[in-house]
């Protein structure tokens, strides 16, 4: 496949002094470290609660891109996928690489993850998959790729860094 | 009976210094500060979870979900907080104002916390190791009511965060292990504006 020149990330903070609120493109946003996310993620965890987690970070960031997309004509699928990925790294999430991605399918992987090199710094190793923001983000990016709505992809982790692996790997498969 | 402590800390300049740090992810995609990893995600994002997981357990598990909530904030807010009130921004900022310690850190830390988007919210009582009141004005916890009243008030983040103020304040030496220190205090909220309220209210006290 070809590689032009990717579509770059323009994100714009406001700040609302009145409020005392923070934007980025519009989006009201907020610091948080990774003691947070761990311990929500483990609180999802042993609530057995997952789906939970993962299907709102899905529907969270689904809205952000969609939105994204929208008020920037971005309209090619490369230049989406570009742009989920760089913002993806500009929150803080991660690196994140989409090595295919079609319709129906996607391999996502991640070279860095906040969740689980904050899961790892906090705890250590751990036995299973815990990034099921991350998971749902992907969910959600691959929707709003192609203009789907929330739901229309299933995400399955199939290695994790927090197990030790040197990256996180996702599969992608249309629900 | 104990007199509450005030701060001739210049609130506003802080505020007005600090609101203008702005964070980016690096070439890993991760935001590294203040001993943490930090993430900037939509607020929308933590208040859905957290208000989805407590509208969907049975009653008798309310009380402990949410305690796992504030915590997951009490154990963010004294890591994290410990790391800003040691970072080289707070040391050009504010620690030039700081004379009385630790309560001049406790009144910088809430002009911190409001600065950066957390909670519009200041200290209104402070009785040196014993109890704090804190008030907020506006706090994104409170949206998740948009219409009515909360039957429950649902400000998790800042009750954590308070708990681990006066933790850092009084409760010894910080430990990066949180095996000391942590949970010294702790906080109820008592009024929310998701509650009708005009304003969030939060009472710190010794655990």
């Amino acid at each position: 496949m070809s590689q032009a020149t990717q579509a770059t990330l323009n994100l714009k903070h406001q700040f609302d002094a009145s409020r005392m609120r923070h934007y980025l493109n519009g989006q009201l946003s907020v610091l948080h470290c990774h003691h947070y996310a761990s311990l929500y993620t483990q609180l999802a965890v042993d609530a057995e609660e997952t789906v939970l987690l993962a299907r709102t970070s899905e529907e969270s960031f689904h809205g952000v891109l969609a939105d994204y997309f929208d008020k920037n004509d971005v309209e090619s699928v490369d230049d989406r996928v570009a742009v989920a990925c760089q913002y993806y790294a500009a929150v803080g999430l991660g690196k994140m690489v989409v090595r295919c991605l079609g319709n129906d399918s996607a391999e996502v992987v991640l070279e860095n993850s906040h969740v689980d090199e904050g899961w790892a710094k906090k705890w250590g190793k751990f036995d299973r998959p815990v990034n099921h923001i991350g998971r749902g983000y992907i969910a959600g990016m691959c929707a709003a790729v192609w203009g789907k709505p929330v739901g229309t992809y299933q995400v399955r982790e199939t290695q994790s860094i927090v197990q030790g692996a040197p990256q996180s790997c996702f599969k992608v498969y249309k629900a | 009976m104990s007199a509450t402590v005030t701060t001739t800390l210049n609130r506003d300049k802080v505020i007005a210094d600090m609101s203008k740090i702005q964070v980016r992810g690096d070439e890993r995609g991760i935001i590294e500060g203040f001993n943490v990893f930090v993430t900037q995600l939509p607020a929308k994002f933590w208040n859905s979870f957290a208000d989805r997981l407590v509208s969907k357990v049975e009653p008798a598990m309310i009380e402990p979900t949410e305690y796992l909530l504030v915590n997951a904030a009490h154990e963010c807010g004294y890591h994290t907080g410990y790391g800003i009130i040691t970072s080289d921004e707070w040391n050009a900022i504010v620690q030039p104002m700081v004379s009385n310690v630790p309560e001049d850190i406790l009144h910088g830390a809430y002009a911190v916390f409001t600065a950066w988007g957390w909670a519009k919210s200041e200290i209104v009582e402070l009785i040196p190791g014993e109890k704090m009141v804190v008030r907020a004005y506006d706090y994104y916890e409170a949206d998740v009511v948009t219409h009515g009243q909360s039957s429950r008030p649902s400000a998790y983040m800042i009750r954590g965060v308070s708990a681990a103020f006066m933790d850092l304040a009084y409760g010894g030496q910080y430990d990066p292990t949180g095996k000391t220190g942590l949970r010294t205090f702790k906080c109820e909220q008592t009024k929310g504006i998701e509650c009708g309220d005009d304003y969030g209210e939060f009472v710190v006290t010794r655990a």
